[in-house]
């Protein structure tokens, strides 16, 4: 499952998709931030992204957020939002990619404005569930 | 009371959707036929009706009876037309096609980006939601009249 491309011009919409992400999720991040006081470490971080951030731009929080505690993140999200019209099964599911793209992209803008640099990607079985995998790249 | 069936049809009579609950018989002819003439009738209508009104009409046609069903009629400005047939005892339900439209057509199809307008609907979750919306009415259920 997650990501699979089909050809070369399909993959530059998705990192075009993507890069507009990241633009939109440091301006949000920055934003969303002023008020709130100085993070103590990258859990926390990633507390802020799944429960603030989350609820900001989809109205409702991150359902489950697992760790393996060296860096890699899985947030599930079981009604994600772009998802929840789109289908409640396996129907569409190849068109799925698309629509994760630009939140992907988000998450990385967001984390990279607070100082974590990481590869996030996304993995769909059934819709509207979701799962996000973030990687952090230790700098 | 019961539901028979249900139309809807965008607004160049293409058939968008199409199901039934409760029909003992069926038309004997395709359902691409029967579809184009379901359509020719309402539009017959909708022009007959707005001819032969003595005063300005703000809804129009709204529904007709025979001596077996009923036939409700719900028209959006877009174009989006619902009908709906049931039984005799069903009153005016004018709200409950609005319902359709505004709970289930926009919400899983006009938000759908993979659903192509103008085409018949092929998403399953639009399908369920609707067939579980209509067996939820009151009025839906065979023995309750």
């Amino acid at each position: 499952m997650g990501f699979s491309f089909c050809n070369y011009r399909k993959m530059g919409c998705i990192t075009k998709l993507e890069n507009m992400g990241f633009r939109v999720g440091q301006g949000l991040i920055e934003r969303f931030t002023k008020d709130t006081a100085r993070f103590k470490d990258e859990l926390d971080i990633m507390k802020f992204i799944c429960k603030d951030f989350w609820t900001t731009v989809f109205k409702k929080q991150i359902d489950n957020l697992r760790t393996n505690h060296q860096g890699i993140y899985v947030l599930q999200d079981n009604k994600f939002r772009l998802l929840t019209q789109m289908s409640a099964g396996k129907q569409y599911l190849e068109h799925a990619p698309k629509y994760l793209a630009f939140t992907c992209g988000l998450i990385r803008g967001a984390l990279s404005n607070l100082g974590i640099k990481s590869i996030v990607t996304a993995e769909v079985s059934t819709m509207p569930a979701c799962k996000f995998q973030v990687m952090i790249q230790k700098m | 009371m019961t539901v028979h069936n249900l139309y809807l049809f965008d607004r160049n009579g293409v058939c968008l959707h199409y199901s039934e609950w409760n029909r003992k018989k069926q038309a004997g002819i395709s359902k691409e036929e029967e579809f184009k003439l379901m359509y020719g009738m309402l539009f017959s209508i909708r022009s007959f009706v707005s001819k032969m009104s003595p005063v300005d009409m703000k809804d129009g046609f709204l529904s007709f009876q025979t001596s077996k069903y009923k036939l409700h009629y719900y028209e959006t400005p877009s174009g989006l037309k619902v009908v709906m047939n049931t039984d005799l005892g069903v009153g005016n339900i004018q709200e409950i096609l609005h319902q359709i439209y505004s709970y289930i057509y926009v919400e899983y199809v006009v938000k759908n980006p993979l659903c192509g307008l103008n085409e018949s609907i092929q998403s399953e979750l639009f399908r369920n939601k609707l067939d579980s919306f209509v067996r939820s009415l009151p009025f839906f259920s065979a023995r309750a009249g």
